[in-house]
Protein backbone atom coordinates (compact mmCIF):
# COMPACT_ATOMS: atom_id res chain seq x y z
CA UNK A 1 0.00 0.00 0.00
CA UNK A 2 1.25 3.36 -0.93
CA UNK A 3 0.49 5.90 1.71
CA UNK A 4 1.57 9.42 1.02
CA UNK A 5 2.36 11.16 4.25
CA UNK A 6 2.48 14.81 3.56
CA UNK A 7 4.79 16.62 5.94
CA UNK A 8 3.31 19.60 7.68
CA UNK A 9 5.65 22.06 6.00
CA UNK A 10 4.61 21.02 2.53
CA UNK A 11 1.82 23.34 1.46
CA UNK A 12 -0.01 23.65 -1.80
CA UNK A 13 1.45 25.81 -4.52
CA UNK A 14 -1.67 27.96 -4.63
CA UNK A 15 -1.17 28.86 -1.01
CA UNK A 16 2.22 30.35 -1.83
CA UNK A 17 1.46 32.54 -4.80
CA UNK A 18 -1.03 35.30 -4.13
CA UNK A 19 -4.06 34.98 -6.38
CA UNK A 20 -3.52 38.43 -7.81
CA UNK A 21 0.00 37.69 -8.99
CA UNK A 22 -1.10 34.31 -10.28
CA UNK A 23 -3.77 36.00 -12.39
CA UNK A 24 -1.20 38.41 -13.72
CA UNK A 25 1.26 35.72 -14.82
CA UNK A 26 0.19 35.98 -18.43
CA UNK A 27 0.32 39.76 -18.36
CA UNK A 28 3.85 39.50 -17.11
CA UNK A 29 4.87 37.03 -19.80
CA UNK A 30 3.14 38.99 -22.52
CA UNK A 31 4.80 42.22 -21.52
CA UNK A 32 8.12 40.44 -21.89
CA UNK A 33 7.14 38.94 -25.21
CA UNK A 34 5.66 42.18 -26.45
CA UNK A 35 8.87 44.01 -25.71
CA UNK A 36 10.76 41.62 -28.00
CA UNK A 37 8.50 41.96 -31.03
CA UNK A 38 6.69 45.26 -30.72
CA UNK A 39 9.48 47.57 -29.86
CA UNK A 40 9.27 49.98 -27.02
CA UNK A 41 6.43 52.25 -28.13
CA UNK A 42 3.50 49.92 -27.53
CA UNK A 43 4.94 48.61 -24.28
CA UNK A 44 5.45 52.15 -23.17
CA UNK A 45 1.85 52.98 -24.05
CA UNK A 46 0.60 49.95 -22.14
CA UNK A 47 2.67 50.85 -19.13
CA UNK A 48 2.03 54.59 -19.19
CA UNK A 49 -1.74 54.53 -19.44
CA UNK A 50 -2.11 51.60 -17.05
CA UNK A 51 -3.85 49.60 -19.76
CA UNK A 52 -3.80 45.91 -18.92
CA UNK A 53 -2.29 43.69 -21.59
CA UNK A 54 -5.20 42.54 -23.79
CA UNK A 55 -6.59 39.10 -22.91
CA UNK A 56 -9.48 38.91 -25.39
CA UNK A 57 -9.57 37.77 -29.02
CA UNK A 58 -11.77 40.05 -31.05
CA UNK A 59 -12.28 41.72 -34.39
CA UNK A 60 -10.71 45.14 -34.19
CA UNK A 61 -12.79 48.21 -35.00
CA UNK A 62 -11.58 50.50 -37.77
CA UNK A 63 -13.05 53.41 -35.80
CA UNK A 64 -15.22 54.52 -38.74
CA UNK A 65 -16.29 57.75 -37.05
CA UNK A 66 -12.70 58.69 -36.25
CA UNK A 67 -13.48 59.24 -32.56
CA UNK A 68 -10.86 60.30 -30.01
CA UNK A 69 -10.69 57.60 -27.35
CA UNK A 70 -10.79 58.49 -23.69
CA UNK A 71 -7.94 56.93 -21.72
CA UNK A 72 -8.30 53.62 -19.90
CA UNK A 73 -7.76 55.56 -16.69
CA UNK A 74 -10.62 57.97 -17.37
CA UNK A 75 -13.00 55.19 -18.34
CA UNK A 76 -12.23 53.12 -15.26
CA UNK A 77 -12.10 55.79 -12.54
CA UNK A 78 -15.26 57.79 -13.25
CA UNK A 79 -18.24 55.47 -12.96
CA UNK A 80 -21.87 55.65 -11.99
CA UNK A 81 -22.56 52.39 -10.19
CA UNK A 82 -24.95 53.22 -7.33
CA UNK A 83 -24.88 49.62 -6.04
CA UNK A 84 -21.45 50.56 -4.65
CA UNK A 85 -21.62 54.32 -4.04
CA UNK A 86 -22.87 57.54 -5.62
CA UNK A 87 -19.27 58.79 -5.72
CA UNK A 88 -18.01 58.32 -9.26
CA UNK A 89 -14.39 58.23 -8.12
CA UNK A 90 -15.30 55.87 -5.28
CA UNK A 91 -16.68 53.03 -7.40
CA UNK A 92 -13.28 51.79 -8.65
CA UNK A 93 -12.00 51.58 -5.07
CA UNK A 94 -14.97 49.51 -3.89
CA UNK A 95 -15.59 47.29 -6.89
CA UNK A 96 -13.16 44.54 -5.81
CA UNK A 97 -16.06 42.88 -3.98
CA UNK A 98 -17.72 42.08 -7.30
CA UNK A 99 -16.91 38.37 -7.68
CA UNK A 100 -17.58 37.37 -11.27
CA UNK A 101 -16.47 33.73 -11.01
CA UNK A 102 -19.13 31.24 -12.11
CA UNK A 103 -21.36 34.09 -13.22
CA UNK A 104 -24.80 32.90 -14.30
CA UNK A 105 -27.37 34.63 -16.44
CA UNK A 106 -30.99 33.55 -16.14
CA UNK A 107 -33.23 33.94 -19.15
CA UNK A 108 -37.00 33.64 -18.72
CA UNK A 109 -40.37 35.12 -19.66
CA UNK A 110 -41.56 34.73 -23.23
CA UNK A 111 -38.88 32.28 -24.41
CA UNK A 112 -39.10 28.77 -25.81
CA UNK A 113 -37.61 27.52 -22.58
CA UNK A 114 -36.09 29.29 -19.56
CA UNK A 115 -32.31 29.00 -19.48
CA UNK A 116 -29.50 29.25 -16.97
CA UNK A 117 -26.43 30.31 -18.90
CA UNK A 118 -22.85 30.14 -17.66
CA UNK A 119 -21.11 33.35 -18.66
CA UNK A 120 -17.77 31.76 -19.60
CA UNK A 121 -19.44 29.10 -21.76
CA UNK A 122 -21.79 31.63 -23.29
CA UNK A 123 -19.25 34.03 -24.74
CA UNK A 124 -17.23 31.21 -26.29
CA UNK A 125 -20.18 30.66 -28.60
CA UNK A 126 -19.95 34.13 -30.16
CA UNK A 127 -17.41 36.18 -32.05
CA UNK A 128 -16.26 39.17 -30.06
CA UNK A 129 -15.96 42.47 -31.83
CA UNK A 130 -14.73 45.89 -30.88
CA UNK A 131 -17.10 48.85 -31.06
CA UNK A 132 -15.81 52.35 -30.53
CA UNK A 133 -18.81 54.34 -29.30
CA UNK A 134 -19.63 57.70 -27.82
CA UNK A 135 -21.05 57.32 -24.31
CA UNK A 136 -23.24 60.21 -23.10
CA UNK A 137 -24.46 60.41 -19.51
CA UNK A 138 -27.79 62.12 -18.79
CA UNK A 139 -25.87 64.25 -16.26
CA UNK A 140 -24.07 66.01 -19.10
CA UNK A 141 -20.65 64.34 -19.30
CA UNK A 142 -19.46 62.04 -22.03
CA UNK A 143 -16.59 59.84 -23.17
CA UNK A 144 -15.54 57.58 -26.03
CA UNK A 145 -15.04 53.92 -25.15
CA UNK A 146 -13.58 51.03 -27.18
CA UNK A 147 -16.01 48.35 -26.03
CA UNK A 148 -15.67 44.67 -26.86
CA UNK A 149 -18.78 42.57 -26.99
CA UNK A 150 -21.31 40.52 -28.87
CA UNK A 151 -24.28 41.77 -30.80
CA UNK A 152 -27.41 41.59 -28.65
CA UNK A 153 -29.21 40.41 -31.78
CA UNK A 154 -27.01 37.28 -31.93
CA UNK A 155 -27.67 36.60 -28.25
CA UNK A 156 -31.43 36.96 -28.75
CA UNK A 157 -31.38 34.53 -31.65
CA UNK A 158 -29.49 32.08 -29.47
CA UNK A 159 -31.98 32.13 -26.56
CA UNK A 160 -35.04 31.97 -28.86
CA UNK A 161 -37.74 34.31 -27.57
CA UNK A 162 -41.36 33.68 -28.57
CA UNK A 163 -42.82 35.72 -31.39
CA UNK A 164 -45.10 37.65 -29.03
CA UNK A 165 -42.14 39.04 -27.07
CA UNK A 166 -42.13 42.81 -27.60
CA UNK A 167 -39.60 43.92 -25.01
CA UNK A 168 -36.43 42.64 -23.41
CA UNK A 169 -35.82 43.40 -19.74
CA UNK A 170 -32.48 43.25 -17.91
CA UNK A 171 -31.66 43.14 -14.20
CA UNK A 172 -28.39 43.72 -12.40
CA UNK A 173 -27.34 41.07 -9.88
CA UNK A 174 -29.01 41.41 -6.47
CA UNK A 175 -26.47 40.54 -3.79
CA UNK A 176 -25.91 42.58 -0.63
CA UNK A 177 -22.55 40.88 -0.02
CA UNK A 178 -21.25 42.31 -3.28
CA UNK A 179 -23.16 45.57 -3.53
CA UNK A 180 -23.20 47.46 -0.20
CA UNK A 181 -25.92 49.95 -1.19
CA UNK A 182 -28.36 47.09 -1.76
CA UNK A 183 -28.18 46.25 1.95
CA UNK A 184 -29.11 49.68 3.28
CA UNK A 185 -32.88 49.16 3.36
CA UNK A 186 -34.78 52.45 3.31
CA UNK A 187 -31.45 54.30 3.09
CA UNK A 188 -30.57 52.67 -0.21
CA UNK A 189 -30.00 55.34 -2.83
CA UNK A 190 -32.44 53.76 -5.31
CA UNK A 191 -34.61 50.65 -5.45
CA UNK A 192 -32.87 47.40 -6.37
CA UNK A 193 -32.36 45.35 -8.44
CA UNK A 194 -31.55 47.88 -11.15
CA UNK A 195 -33.85 47.28 -14.11
CA UNK A 196 -33.55 48.35 -17.72
CA UNK A 197 -35.33 47.45 -20.91
CA UNK A 198 -35.48 47.89 -24.65
CA UNK A 199 -38.11 47.54 -27.29
CA UNK A 200 -37.35 44.50 -29.42
CA UNK A 201 -36.49 46.55 -32.53
CA UNK A 202 -34.04 48.60 -30.44
CA UNK A 203 -32.55 45.42 -29.02
CA UNK A 204 -31.84 43.85 -32.40
CA UNK A 205 -30.44 47.04 -33.91
CA UNK A 206 -26.91 46.41 -35.10
CA UNK A 207 -25.47 49.04 -32.73
CA UNK A 208 -26.75 47.36 -29.57
CA UNK A 209 -24.21 45.08 -27.89
CA UNK A 210 -23.65 43.06 -24.75
CA UNK A 211 -20.17 44.25 -23.80
CA UNK A 212 -17.74 41.94 -22.01
CA UNK A 213 -14.63 44.08 -22.16
CA UNK A 214 -12.94 47.31 -23.14
CA UNK A 215 -9.48 48.28 -24.38
CA UNK A 216 -8.90 44.63 -25.34
CA UNK A 217 -9.39 43.24 -21.83
CA UNK A 218 -12.20 41.71 -19.81
CA UNK A 219 -14.70 44.22 -18.44
CA UNK A 220 -13.29 46.02 -15.37
CA UNK A 221 -15.49 45.44 -12.34
CA UNK A 222 -16.33 49.13 -11.92
CA UNK A 223 -17.61 49.24 -15.51
CA UNK A 224 -20.11 46.41 -14.97
CA UNK A 225 -18.24 43.11 -15.14
CA UNK A 226 -18.63 40.55 -16.49
CA UNK A 227 -21.32 41.56 -18.95
CA UNK A 228 -23.28 44.74 -19.54
CA UNK A 229 -25.51 46.35 -22.10
CA UNK A 230 -24.26 49.16 -24.37
CA UNK A 231 -26.83 51.19 -26.31
CA UNK A 232 -24.81 54.11 -27.67
CA UNK A 233 -27.67 56.36 -28.83
CA UNK A 234 -29.29 56.40 -25.39
CA UNK A 235 -28.24 58.09 -22.15
CA UNK A 236 -25.78 55.99 -20.18
CA UNK A 237 -28.26 54.81 -17.55
CA UNK A 238 -29.89 52.56 -20.16
CA UNK A 239 -26.64 50.62 -20.50
CA UNK A 240 -27.21 48.38 -17.48
CA UNK A 241 -24.22 46.78 -15.73
CA UNK A 242 -23.44 43.30 -14.34
CA UNK A 243 -26.46 41.60 -15.85
CA UNK A 244 -27.82 38.54 -14.02
CA UNK A 245 -31.37 38.27 -15.36
CA UNK A 246 -32.87 38.74 -18.79
CA UNK A 247 -36.54 38.30 -19.54
CA UNK A 248 -38.76 38.80 -22.55
CA UNK A 249 -42.14 40.45 -22.03
CA UNK A 250 -45.01 41.92 -23.97
CA UNK A 251 -45.34 45.02 -21.82
CA UNK A 252 -42.96 47.92 -21.47
CA UNK A 253 -40.57 47.31 -18.55
CA UNK A 254 -40.53 49.93 -15.79
CA UNK A 255 -36.84 50.86 -15.81
CA UNK A 256 -35.19 51.98 -12.57
CA UNK A 257 -34.77 55.70 -13.22
CA UNK A 258 -38.28 56.04 -14.58
CA UNK A 259 -39.54 54.38 -11.39
CA UNK A 260 -37.46 56.79 -9.27
CA UNK A 261 -38.52 59.95 -11.07
CA UNK A 262 -40.90 59.61 -14.04
CA UNK A 263 -40.99 63.38 -14.60
CA UNK A 264 -37.27 63.45 -15.35
CA UNK A 265 -36.50 60.03 -16.83
CA UNK A 266 -38.48 57.93 -19.26
CA UNK A 267 -38.29 54.54 -20.90
CA UNK A 268 -36.63 55.71 -24.12
CA UNK A 269 -33.88 58.05 -22.83
CA UNK A 270 -32.63 58.76 -26.34
CA UNK A 271 -29.84 61.32 -26.43
CA UNK A 272 -31.51 64.49 -27.67
CA UNK A 273 -29.94 67.97 -27.51
CA UNK A 274 -33.32 69.56 -28.28
CA UNK A 275 -35.15 68.23 -25.23
CA UNK A 276 -33.75 69.51 -21.93
CA UNK A 277 -33.69 67.59 -18.72
CA UNK A 278 -36.12 69.49 -16.41
CA UNK A 279 -33.17 70.73 -14.36
CA UNK A 280 -30.46 71.30 -16.95
CA UNK A 281 -29.78 71.77 -20.63
CA UNK A 282 -28.78 68.81 -22.82
CA UNK A 283 -27.49 70.93 -25.71
CA UNK A 284 -23.82 70.40 -24.92
CA UNK A 285 -21.69 67.88 -23.09
CA UNK A 286 -18.52 67.82 -21.05
CA UNK A 287 -16.04 65.34 -22.49
CA UNK A 288 -14.10 63.78 -19.62
CA UNK A 289 -10.71 65.38 -19.11
CA UNK A 290 -11.63 68.62 -20.89
CA UNK A 291 -12.43 72.13 -19.65
CA UNK A 292 -14.48 73.00 -22.71
CA UNK A 293 -17.76 71.56 -23.83
CA UNK A 294 -18.85 70.20 -27.17
CA UNK A 295 -22.22 70.06 -28.90
CA UNK A 296 -24.34 67.00 -28.20
CA UNK A 297 -25.49 65.24 -31.36
CA UNK A 298 -29.00 63.97 -32.07
CA UNK A 299 -29.18 60.30 -31.03
CA UNK A 300 -25.59 60.83 -29.86
CA UNK A 301 -24.40 60.87 -33.46
CA UNK A 302 -26.21 57.66 -34.51
CA UNK A 303 -29.19 59.32 -36.20
CA UNK A 304 -28.63 57.50 -39.48
CA UNK A 305 -28.78 54.12 -37.78
CA UNK A 306 -31.68 54.64 -35.35
CA UNK A 307 -33.86 57.65 -36.24
CA UNK A 308 -36.30 55.39 -38.16
CA UNK A 309 -37.13 53.55 -34.93
CA UNK A 310 -38.85 56.64 -33.54
CA UNK A 311 -40.58 57.99 -36.63
CA UNK A 312 -43.82 59.74 -35.76
CA UNK A 313 -43.15 59.72 -32.02
CA UNK A 314 -43.30 62.97 -30.03
CA UNK A 315 -39.78 63.08 -28.60
CA UNK A 316 -40.72 65.69 -26.01
CA UNK A 317 -43.22 63.21 -24.58
CA UNK A 318 -41.37 59.92 -24.97
CA UNK A 319 -38.30 61.01 -23.01
CA UNK B 1 -3.22 86.03 14.74
CA UNK B 2 -6.73 84.58 14.68
CA UNK B 3 -7.46 86.69 11.63
CA UNK B 4 -4.49 85.34 9.68
CA UNK B 5 -5.31 81.76 10.65
CA UNK B 6 -8.90 82.23 9.51
CA UNK B 7 -7.74 83.87 6.31
CA UNK B 8 -5.61 80.82 5.48
CA UNK B 9 -8.18 78.20 6.51
CA UNK B 10 -10.83 79.86 4.37
CA UNK B 11 -8.51 79.83 1.37
CA UNK B 12 -7.87 76.07 1.69
CA UNK B 13 -10.78 74.88 -0.51
CA UNK B 14 -9.54 77.12 -3.32
CA UNK B 15 -5.96 75.94 -2.85
CA UNK B 16 -7.07 72.27 -2.91
CA UNK B 17 -9.08 72.86 -6.07
CA UNK B 18 -6.18 74.57 -7.84
CA UNK B 19 -3.78 71.77 -6.91
CA UNK B 20 -6.18 69.06 -8.11
CA UNK B 21 -7.07 70.88 -11.30
CA UNK B 22 -3.72 72.18 -12.47
CA UNK B 23 -0.90 70.42 -10.63
CA UNK B 24 -2.16 66.86 -10.13
CA UNK B 25 -4.58 67.14 -13.07
CA UNK B 26 -6.56 64.35 -11.47
CA UNK B 27 -10.03 65.78 -12.15
CA UNK B 28 -12.08 63.99 -14.80
CA UNK B 29 -14.98 66.39 -15.08
CA UNK B 30 -13.57 69.85 -14.20
CA UNK B 31 -16.77 71.88 -14.58
CA UNK B 32 -18.73 69.52 -12.33
CA UNK B 33 -15.85 69.44 -9.84
CA UNK B 34 -15.67 73.25 -9.66
CA UNK B 35 -19.44 73.43 -9.08
CA UNK B 36 -19.20 70.95 -6.24
CA UNK B 37 -16.20 72.42 -4.41
CA UNK B 38 -17.23 76.08 -4.73
CA UNK B 39 -20.89 75.36 -3.96
CA UNK B 40 -20.07 73.27 -0.91
CA UNK B 41 -17.50 75.79 0.36
CA UNK B 42 -19.89 78.74 -0.03
CA UNK B 43 -22.71 76.86 1.71
CA UNK B 44 -20.60 75.68 4.64
CA UNK B 45 -18.96 79.08 5.15
CA UNK B 46 -22.28 80.96 5.02
CA UNK B 47 -23.87 78.57 7.51
CA UNK B 48 -20.87 79.14 9.77
CA UNK B 49 -21.52 82.91 9.70
CA UNK B 50 -25.02 82.44 11.10
CA UNK B 51 -23.81 79.79 13.56
CA UNK B 52 -21.07 82.07 15.01
CA UNK B 53 -23.47 83.57 17.55
CA UNK B 54 -24.36 80.05 18.71
CA UNK B 55 -20.72 79.16 19.38
CA UNK B 56 -19.60 82.22 21.36
CA UNK B 57 -19.22 80.20 24.58
CA UNK B 58 -16.91 77.82 22.79
CA UNK B 59 -15.05 80.17 20.46
CA UNK B 60 -15.82 83.83 19.80
CA UNK B 61 -15.31 84.77 16.17
CA UNK B 62 -18.11 87.33 15.91
CA UNK B 63 -15.46 89.98 15.22
CA UNK B 64 -14.57 88.20 11.99
CA UNK B 65 -18.10 87.63 10.77
CA UNK B 66 -17.77 90.11 7.92
CA UNK B 67 -14.57 88.54 6.64
CA UNK B 68 -16.02 85.02 6.86
CA UNK B 69 -19.20 86.15 5.12
CA UNK B 70 -17.21 87.76 2.32
CA UNK B 71 -15.36 84.49 1.82
CA UNK B 72 -18.73 82.76 1.48
CA UNK B 73 -19.65 85.32 -1.16
CA UNK B 74 -16.28 84.79 -2.88
CA UNK B 75 -16.93 81.04 -3.32
CA UNK B 76 -20.49 81.75 -4.48
CA UNK B 77 -19.02 84.15 -7.03
CA UNK B 78 -16.62 81.46 -8.30
CA UNK B 79 -19.61 79.10 -8.49
CA UNK B 80 -21.48 81.64 -10.62
CA UNK B 81 -18.44 82.35 -12.81
CA UNK B 82 -18.08 78.61 -13.43
CA UNK B 83 -21.66 78.67 -14.71
CA UNK B 84 -21.15 81.78 -16.82
CA UNK B 85 -17.63 81.23 -18.22
CA UNK B 86 -17.04 77.48 -18.44
CA UNK B 87 -20.53 75.96 -18.47
CA UNK B 88 -22.36 78.59 -20.54
CA UNK B 89 -19.21 79.63 -22.41
CA UNK B 90 -20.03 83.32 -21.98
CA UNK B 91 -23.29 82.90 -23.89
CA UNK B 92 -25.30 85.60 -22.14
CA UNK B 93 -28.64 84.71 -23.73
CA UNK B 94 -28.16 81.06 -22.69
CA UNK B 95 -27.57 82.16 -19.08
CA UNK B 96 -30.72 84.31 -19.08
CA UNK B 97 -32.82 81.61 -20.72
CA UNK B 98 -31.63 78.87 -18.36
CA UNK B 99 -32.11 81.15 -15.35
CA UNK B 100 -35.71 81.92 -16.27
CA UNK B 101 -36.39 78.35 -17.36
CA UNK B 102 -35.03 76.09 -14.66
CA UNK B 103 -36.20 76.47 -11.02
CA UNK B 104 -32.99 74.83 -9.87
CA UNK B 105 -31.02 77.67 -11.46
CA UNK B 106 -33.26 80.65 -10.62
CA UNK B 107 -33.35 79.72 -6.93
CA UNK B 108 -29.56 79.77 -6.95
CA UNK B 109 -29.56 83.10 -8.79
CA UNK B 110 -31.94 84.73 -6.30
CA UNK B 111 -29.69 83.58 -3.47
CA UNK B 112 -26.63 84.90 -5.30
CA UNK B 113 -28.32 88.28 -5.85
CA UNK B 114 -28.95 88.54 -2.10
CA UNK B 115 -25.28 87.76 -1.47
CA UNK B 116 -24.15 90.46 -3.93
CA UNK B 117 -26.36 92.98 -2.11
CA UNK B 118 -24.92 91.93 1.26
CA UNK B 119 -21.33 92.04 0.02
CA UNK B 120 -21.76 95.56 -1.37
CA UNK B 121 -23.46 96.85 1.76
CA UNK B 122 -20.94 95.26 4.11
CA UNK B 123 -18.71 98.35 4.28
CA UNK B 124 -18.91 100.21 7.58
CA UNK B 125 -20.79 103.14 6.14
CA UNK B 126 -23.34 101.21 4.12
CA UNK B 127 -23.77 98.53 6.76
CA UNK B 128 -25.14 101.13 9.19
CA UNK B 129 -27.85 101.97 6.70
CA UNK B 130 -28.62 98.50 5.41
CA UNK B 131 -27.83 96.08 8.24
CA UNK B 132 -31.47 95.30 8.99
CA UNK B 133 -31.80 93.92 5.45
CA UNK B 134 -28.95 91.54 6.14
CA UNK B 135 -31.53 89.24 7.70
CA UNK B 136 -32.08 88.24 4.07
CA UNK B 137 -29.23 85.78 4.62
CA UNK B 138 -31.81 83.39 6.09
CA UNK B 139 -33.81 83.49 2.87
CA UNK B 140 -30.63 83.03 0.83
CA UNK B 141 -29.60 80.02 2.91
CA UNK B 142 -33.04 78.44 2.58
CA UNK B 143 -32.83 78.85 -1.20
CA UNK B 144 -29.26 77.51 -1.26
CA UNK B 145 -30.40 74.41 0.61
CA UNK B 146 -33.20 73.75 -1.88
CA UNK B 147 -30.78 74.44 -4.74
CA UNK B 148 -28.33 71.92 -3.27
CA UNK B 149 -31.00 69.24 -2.84
CA UNK B 150 -32.31 69.82 -6.36
CA UNK B 151 -28.80 69.43 -7.78
CA UNK B 152 -28.68 65.79 -6.63
CA UNK B 153 -29.85 62.95 -8.82
CA UNK B 154 -30.94 61.17 -5.67
CA UNK B 155 -30.28 61.67 -1.98
CA UNK B 156 -27.90 59.24 -0.32
CA UNK B 157 -26.78 59.03 3.31
CA UNK B 158 -24.01 61.70 3.24
CA UNK B 159 -26.31 64.21 1.61
CA UNK B 160 -29.08 63.44 4.11
CA UNK B 161 -26.42 64.08 6.77
CA UNK B 162 -25.74 67.59 5.44
CA UNK B 163 -29.46 68.33 5.36
CA UNK B 164 -29.73 67.14 8.97
CA UNK B 165 -26.88 69.46 10.06
CA UNK B 166 -28.60 72.36 8.30
CA UNK B 167 -31.87 71.58 10.10
CA UNK B 168 -30.08 71.45 13.45
CA UNK B 169 -28.50 74.88 12.84
CA UNK B 170 -31.88 76.26 11.76
CA UNK B 171 -33.51 74.83 14.89
CA UNK B 172 -30.84 76.34 17.19
CA UNK B 173 -31.20 79.73 15.50
CA UNK B 174 -34.95 79.59 15.97
CA UNK B 175 -34.61 78.79 19.67
CA UNK B 176 -32.06 81.59 20.00
CA UNK B 177 -34.45 84.09 18.44
CA UNK B 178 -37.34 82.98 20.65
CA UNK B 179 -35.23 83.29 23.80
CA UNK B 180 -34.06 86.74 22.69
CA UNK B 181 -37.60 87.96 22.07
CA UNK B 182 -38.85 86.71 25.42
CA UNK B 183 -36.03 88.36 27.33
CA UNK B 184 -36.73 91.77 25.87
Amino acid sequence: MNIINKPSWQINENEVTPQELFDKRRTFLKLGAASLVAGSSIVEALAKDNIPVPNLDYIKSKNPNGLDLNTYDQITTYNNFYEFTTSKEGVAKMAHSLDTNNWKIFVDGLVEKPLELDFDDLIKKFTLEERIYRFRCVEGWSMVVPWIGIRLKDFIEYVKPLSNAKYIQFETLLDEEIFPDQGKGIFSTINYPYVEGLRMDEAINDLTILAVGLYGSSMPKQNGAPIRLVVPWKYGFKSIKSIANISFTNKEPLNSWQRENPREYGFYANVNPNVDHPRWSQKKERVLGKFFKQKTLMYNGYEKEVAHLYKGMDLTKFI
Amino acid sequence: MKRIALFIVLLLPLACALVELFILQSVQDPIKYIYTITGASATVILFITIALSLMTKWINLIKYRRMIGLYGFFYALLHFLNFFILDAELDFSFVVKETLDKPFIYLGMIAFTILIFMAITSTKKLFKKFNRYHKLIYLALALVTIHFIMAQKSLSIPQLGYVLIILIIAYCKLIQQIVKKNSL
